[in-house]
């Protein structure tokens, strides 16, 4: 039998100030669960009811797009979710959410947050109402609508989003909101 | 015909009172699936509006809302406010906590896009 290196995952998660970190299929109860757990993690530190509605927030909307996405597409292995939730030397709470996806899906949700990094919070409140306005699109796959400009809106720096390939149209989506 | 759905972690306790034309609504509401959930409560504000032509009352007391829950609600608004420029009689109370701004600043925004009455309460 061998024994994890339980050390050295503990030495990583306190070198990126990873307060709460998950890696494995999401379920709906699951998503719950942890959102509990963070929400009470949240209550017991000295942040405003306001900033810790915001992390939760965007916990759920990372989270439920996954969801959303591995339901939609049935992208085998894409319902594994690698979730976290970490703090800055600055005291900002930031909330990471990775998962596998086709690669022209994360292409389109990549530019997607990219055009968004350069609007200013008036504009994207603008592009928000328009979202709220647009029927329901029941063929999208990434459900990538309101929600990516909701977290635009309630983060304090652009949201960073990456690919890496790996096979051949397949690529591991990473986000992350910084609040 | 009344409506009443007990409220869980992820949704809020919804009760519609035919006779009364009062719709409450309170709490989280952050399932996955909002569109399914909140289709019922549609349906009854759709059928209230077209069989009754007593005044309807929404009384709110919702807190987080994830964005299908956004798009949910303002589909609701929009019906209210269709039967609004029809001349019936319609109201929204959104009660709130004074210690998370989020709460009101969410119902800020659906009034903005509302004309009828809509009323957000410190409790």
């Amino acid at each position: 039998m061998i024994l994890p290196n339980l050390y050295n995952l503990r030495e990583q998660l306190a070198e990126e100030r990873i307060l709460l970190c998950f890696n494995g299929p999401i379920s709906r109860s699951l998503i719950e669960e942890i959102g509990v757990a963070l929400k009470k993690y949240l209550q017991a530190e000295p942040l405003t009811p306001a900033s810790a509605s915001d992390v939760f927030a965007v916990y759920i909307e990372l989270t439920q797009n996954i969801r959303h996405y591995s339901e939609n597409t049935k992208l085998v292995g894409s319902d594994v979710a690698t979730v976290i939730v970490s703090q800055n030397l600055e005291g900002h709470y930031a909330v990471s959410a990775g998962n596998l996806l086709y690669h022209n899906d994360g292409e389109v949700l990549v530019k997607h947050i990219n055009d968004l990094a350069s609007l200013d919070k008036i504009a994207l409140k603008k592009l928000y109402k328009e979202q709220l306005r647009k029927p329901r699109d029941v063929t999208a796959t990434t459900g990538a609508g309101l929600g990516i400009i909701d977290m635009a809106r309630k983060a304090s720096k652009p949201l960073k989003a990456e690919l890496k390939s790996v096979s051949q149209d397949i690529s591991f989506y990473s986000v992350s909101v910084q609040l | 015909m009344n409506l009443m759905l007990n409220a869980t972690q992820s949704t809020p306790a919804i009760s519609a009172d035919w006779d009364s034309g009062v719709l409450s609504m309170s709490g989280d509401s952050y399932p996955e699936n909002a569109f399914e959930m909140y289709a019922d409560v549609i349906k009854w504000v759709e059928d209230f509006l077209s069989n009754k032509e007593s005044p309807l009352s929404l009384e709110l007391s919702l807190l987080y809302l994830n964005t299908s829950s956004i798009k949910s609600v303002m589909d609701v608004f929009d019906l209210i406010e269709d039967a609004f420029q029809n001349g019936r009689e319609v109201s929204v109370r959104w009660y709130y906590e004074e210690s998370n701004e989020r709460v009101s600043e969410l119902a800020e925004e659906f009034k903005e896009d509302c004309s009828f009455p809509f009323h957000i309460l410190e409790k």
